[in-house]
């Protein structure tokens, strides 16, 4: 009775529009008033799916290999803007970049390959920073596809691998499947001036970059933006020549067969950060370690007798391969003489700082 | 002419009813289920061809006040000003001009459920298909990578470091198909 008293009594004093306009606008309020936002910790709980990504059939190759009729190269491929000390021009001219099939000959023979897995695609996605130790952040990952168990895939520098030698998903050429292993090339040249070096050639053949991703969170102590980047490159064979400008006249090949380099750069303790200063130069920068809160060790080392959260950080830190570059080449050859393997093991970046300067100013 | 005010209410009371329509409409509207939605099969796709000039020679006029690219007092190209700290300087990618055509980018849905060496039965699913043009023409695309310290170069005491610059001219051969489809674990 109350409410179809007062209703009465609106009708009296605003008339039917406003009470229509009301109901109408009344309906639709409710909804703009659900909107929240959500705080950092929140965020790094949204786990949606990301984007796989796959190029299939693929074959790119950019540059010129011969210049037309005028002497003119018809495809430029230039990266310039860098003076040498005694303030001549540097420009490095890229004749030819490719990635293509197994089997391309150094570049010659151009045929398509597969990038990506359907069922281990790239991937382009916010993940949980609890899930790879950066907690409470969404971290956003650029990810080639991962590397499976040890035996669970295919062998990295195998150019022929079976399933189940190795850990890349990636799978060599076979005789009925092009494969996802790039051959990748380029050759280039630098002129200083008016001086043009010959032209380097790089060819990795049936590569894989397996594992390799790029994480990207804020820094909120820092406000900043931090990262962590690793980057995997497998070959059975890398080479490297110098050939004279017309291409006729080549140097000895330098060749590096199973060659494996994993380069991380960044880890959870120890983000890559990226900053311009003031003057407008570049600053790239892996932080020293931030120690962990106050805890002893022990003399002899050993984890009883010590803090245990402390020498837990630290057995991580020194003992994870996650955080170390690795590079290991099978054979390491000049021509026809041989050097045998070489190795580098375990190297941990514990400070860089990289800065750009202006030598003009 | 004065409006009375009982044309004005029965205009409002018709406009009135008019936006209450589309919410009678929105009723109607039921959900798909993912398998149902996964039956739905479009039908061709998109080809598309395209030329991209940006800021090509300067712009539309070339004179000795606008659009002097040779000139280092003037900028030419698009900027592009992104900072990567609180208070800290901007990266720069600048003076991107240029430009590059295609022909023969398609766009369209694909079922895979077979092929791909074994991987298309298990994935059994559909993607989003771009069929890559096969070459691409670059006419003179230049862009430069630089660090400043102010955002535009009219900022009082801008300066800026330029790292390196980029030139691409000539026809890339780009084959292919990419796939985009969701992965991970929703």
């Amino acid at each position: 009775m109350n409410n179809a008293h007062s209703l009465k009594l609106i009708l009296k004093k605003t008339g039917p529009r406003s009470i229509l306009f009301s109901i109408v606008l009344g309906s639709q309020a409710p909804a703009f008033a659900e909107l929240q936002s959500l705080d950092d910790g929140q965020l790094s709980e949204v786990d949606g799916a990301g984007i796989g990504l796959v190029l299939d059939n693929f074959t790119f190759s950019h540059g010129t290999d011969q210049p037309d009729q005028n002497g003119e190269q018809a495809r430029v491929f230039k990266i310039s803007g860098i003076k040498s000390t005694d303030g001549r021009d540097v420009d490095i001219t890229v004749n030819h970049l490719y990635i293509a099939g197994a089997d391309s000959n150094y570049g010659q023979n151009l045929s398509p390959v597969n990038l990506g897995r359907l069922m281990n695609p790239w991937r382009i996605d916010v993940v949980d920073g609890d899930d790879v130790g950066i907690p409470n952040k969404a971290i956003l990952e650029f990810a080639a596809p991962t590397k499976l168990a040890p035996t669970a895939g295919f062998d990295c520098n195998g150019g022929s691998a079976v399933a189940g030698s190795g850990a890349c998903s990636s799978r060599p050429a076979t005789s009925t499947w092009r494969g996802e292993r790039a051959d990748i090339g380029f050759q280039m040249n630098v002129a200083v001036g008016n001086d043009r070096s010959s032209n380097l050639n790089f060819h990795a053949r049936s590569a894989v970059i397996d594992g390799s991703y790029i994480r990207l969170w804020g820094d909120d102590e820092r406000k900043q933006m931090a990262g962590e980047f690793r980057f995997n490159l497998y070959s059975p064979e890398v080479s490297i020549n110098a050939c004279s400008l017309d291409g006729v006249t080549c140097g000895s090949r330098i060749t590096m067969t199973d060659f494996a380099l994993e380069l991380a750069i960044g880890n959870k303790y120890q983000p890559i950060f990226f900053d311009v200063d003031a003057s407008g130069n570049f600053l790239l920068e892996v932080g020293t370690i931030a120690a962990p809160a106050s805890g002893q060790i022990a003399a002899n080392g050993l984890r009883d007798g010590s803090d245990a959260g402390t020498w837990d950080f630290y057995n991580d830190y020194y003992s994870n391969p996650e955080y170390r570059s690795n590079l290991h080449i099978g054979n390491f050859s000049v021509g026809s003489k041989d050097f045998g393997p070489a190795r580098m093991e375990g190297m941990l970046i514990q400070h860089l700082k990289i800065q750009t300067q202006d030598l003009a100013q | 002419m004065i409006q009375s005010p009982l044309s004005l209410s029965a205009f409002l009371n018709r406009s009135l009813c008019l936006l209450a329509l589309p919410l009678c409409a929105a009723a109607e509207m039921a959900p798909l289920a993912d398998d149902v939605l996964s039956d739905v099969s479009g039908q061709g796709g998109i080809y598309l061809s395209g030329d991209v000039s940006i800021n090509e020679l300067g712009g539309p006029i070339e004179n000795s006040y606008f659009g002097r690219c040779d000139d280092v007092t003037k900028k030419c190209g698009a900027r592009l000003a992104y900072r990567l700290k609180d208070t800290g300087g901007w990266m720069v990618l600048d003076e991107l001009r240029g430009s590059f055509a295609f022909e023969g980018l398609t766009l369209g849905m694909r079922t895979i459920d077979s092929g791909f060496a074994g991987d298309g039965e298990l994935f059994n699913g559909d993607v989003l298909e771009f069929g890559l043009p096969n070459t691409v023409r670059f006419d003179d695309v230049r862009f430069k990578i630089a660090a400043s310290n102010t955002p535009r170069p009219t900022d009082p005491g801008f300066q800026q470091t330029d790292i390196f610059s980029v030139e691409m001219q000539g026809s890339v051969i780009m084959e292919g198909n990419l796939l985009v489809f969701p992965a991970g674990n929703p």
